[in-house]
């Protein structure tokens, strides 16, 4: 009683941004179970043996055997359960079935190519969404809202994998400005040494102008396939939080005030920051999804091109990683935006 | 009613052309048979990658099957597995959203926070994930899909619940003596059932768009399957060498099924939304 007192005294002292950023932590670690609940049983779901799954048709009876007694196969679902989330938090997610290597090995070589995708195809999408839903809502009626409306139904409709390859077909086929849609760099040019996984940060760190503006061009097609299709929901979103505020009492008072337009939109904008980051908390997941559509095409190398490949080769190992990995990525992307969100408004209690 | 809807037809020219796309698919799905000569599943070694011509409205494809009579058939797969998924989602997640929205306890809420759970995982991720474990079956695709799409209806039926339930009219229902089963369904379901059906074409149009991306990376329907989504993946590789054809038409068929419904989806929130009824 007295500890549970001392605890909540101490807990009131805790400054605000801290007791954000712990409470939204201390939430993650069911959520984090959940997920490998998800990923454990999407393997117990299929019909058969799983050791032989997870081995594949080469494995032999005695290491079938042996890991039959390694995943416990015999035992209890629970105690199952426990075993591979244990091996799981020891970085230990099995050996894929095609690669012949770790899982997680594999998993880390990839997962730079898909962040950099990701990380450009967002600011893109944010810059290209942001700027027509303001635009839109401070001239209502205008061309570009008028053309941001259209843009916004054709976007839901277009399937990212379609767009793409129109894409490569009149840029690459047809005028010859993109660069070829095989990988991350020209074959003829020789990766940067790996600092932060980032061929274009790393080409500039190494001081290699070729290896960046290689990378950069082979960057182009693939970062506007993904943002084409996705600035347009975060357009729309954006523009109805906007037009909310921007036509809220507060910014009416601001104008009668006589604020400077240029003012009063940058107050509006700020009053949209929190909805506006939760948006951009999905549309990470979105991306992550239509990366591995968008890999595929452009043969990235990427997290997702080698989910594609687990798919096809019926590669479960690497599939269940994959998804464990996926998930986890995007609860930790939903917390920081959590924790973003609550500290861009002071209004909400902790 | 007729002439108020011809009015709000006149008035918005998206609803019109989103019912005319409608239409088009419909005449594709009933009389497929009629509209070409050629079967969907039947390669030509011949005529392979031919250029659209008279004979081949829309080209050939790698293996010589004629591009327009699958781009028309597939309008059968791909509509009966969204529309199959979406009937499935609505007819289970609609009793579950009034369910948890109208009993307040411990497993409401544990029911609610395996919602979020589910629907806190890229959706095309966990879709893709699901069916290649499942079996690649045209069924599996249509489960896995309802399987997704049961959390988002019945959300938005548990949250209209959660305000109908404190009306006076449900209060008056129980005085008179109504059960709880018949307050549910027939005085706040009615009243509920609005958002829900919106999400229907919103999810239709989802539902088609992920059928086709599932197909696309091989963890959907297989080949000779006639699918928009097949049929894009099977014309990827030729793209970069000039060959347009193959692609180009099964993913105009994809954008418009999509947009159709998008746009029937806008018409349906304007008829029942009663503030803009004045406005028709």
């Amino acid at each position: 009683m007295t500890v549970a007192v001392r605890l909540a005294g101490f807990w009131g002292t805790v400054p605000r941004p801290l007791k954000i950023v712990v409470s939204r932590l201390f939430m993650l670690v069911p959520q984090l179970f959940g997920v490998m609940m998800v990923t454990f049983l999407l393997v117990r779901l299929l019909p058969g043996d799983p050791a032989l799954l997870l081995l594949g048709n080469m494995a032999t009876p005695e290491t079938i055997a042996a890991f039959r007694e390694r995943l416990g196969l015999d035992l209890p679902v629970w105690d199952q359960f426990l075993r591979y989330v244990w091996s799981a938090l020891h970085g230990d997610l099995g050996t894929s079935i095609f690669t012949s290597q770790p899982v997680v090995s594999d998993l880390l070589e990839r997962a730079p190519a898909t962040l950099e995708l990701i990380t450009y195809a967002m600011i893109l999408t944010i810059l290209i969404g942001v700027t027509l839903a303001i635009v839109s809502v401070v001239r209502p009626g205008g061309a570009v809202d008028i053309g941001s409306r259209i843009y916004g139904l054709a976007a839901g409709a277009i399937p990212d994998f379609w767009i793409g390859l129109l894409l490569i077909y009149f840029f690459f086929y047809m005028l010859g400005w993109a660069a070829a849609p095989f990988g991350r760099i020209d074959t003829f040019v020789a990766p940067p040494p790996v600092v932060t996984g980032f061929y274009t940060i790393d080409s500039l760190i190494a001081g290699n102008p070729q290896a960046f503006f290689s990378s950069v061009g082979r960057l182009v097609l693939p970062v506007l396939t993904l943002a084409i299709v996705n600035a347009g929901a975060l357009m729309k979103m954006t523009k109805t939080v906007f037009a909310d505020v921007y036509r809220s009492d507060f910014i009416r008072h601001a104008r009668a005030s006589g604020l400077p337009e240029r003012t009063i939109r940058r107050i509006a904008l700020r009053n949209c920051l929190p909805p506006i980051i939760t948006l951009v908390g999905f549309m990470v997941g979105f991306l992550l999804g239509a990366a591995v559509l968008v890999e595929t095409i452009f043969s990235w190398g990427g997290l997702g091109q080698y989910a594609v490949q687990a798919v096809v080769n019926s590669d479960y190992p690497a599939l269940q990683g994959f998804v464990l990995v996926a998930a986890a990525f995007i609860l930790v992307v939903y917390t920081v935006v959590d924790i973003l969100y609550e500290l861009a408004d002071p209004r909400i209690r902790v | 009613m007729r002439a108020t809807f011809t009015r709000y037809l006149s008035r918005h020219p998206g609803a019109v052309i989103g019912l005319v796309l409608l239409a088009l698919q419909i005449i594709a799905i009933l009389f497929a048979p009629w509209l070409t000569s050629y079967s969907p599943v039947e390669a030509d070694p011949l005529a392979s990658l031919e250029p659209p011509s008279l004979a081949h409205w829309f080209g050939t494809d790698v293996s010589g099957m004629d591009i327009y009579a699958r781009v028309i058939y597939a309008t059968r797969i791909n509509l009966l597995i969204s529309l199959t998924a979406v009937a499935v989602a609505f007819v289970i997640g609609v009793p579950v959203g009034l369910l948890i929205g109208f009993y307040r306890g411990w497993l409401s809420s544990l029911v609610m926070r395996m919602f979020d759970f589910i629907q806190s995982f890229p959706i095309f991720v966990l879709g893709m994930a699901l069916v290649s474990v499942m079996g690649q079956e045209i069924w599996n695709v249509s489960i896995v899909l309802a399987v997704l799409f049961i959390p988002m209806f019945a959300r938005v039926i548990r949250a209209e619940v959660l305000s109908l339930r404190e009306r006076p009219f449900v209060a008056a229902a129980r005085c008179s003596g109504a059960t709880d089963f018949s307050i549910m369904f027939r005085h706040i379901l009615p009243n509920a059932l609005t958002p829900a059906i919106v999400q229907i074409s919103i999810s239709v149009g989802l539902a088609i768009l992920l059928t086709a991306g599932l197909s696309f990376v091989g963890a959907g329907v297989r080949m000779p399957t006639p699918e928009w989504g097949l049929m894009v993946s099977s014309g990827a590789q030729q793209m970069i060498l000039g060959v347009w054809w193959v692609s180009l038409f099964p993913g105009l068929a994809i954008v418009i099924a999509v947009l159709s419904f998008a746009l029937i989806g806008d018409m349906a929130k304007d008829l029942s939304d009663p503030t803009m009824r004045d406005r028709r």
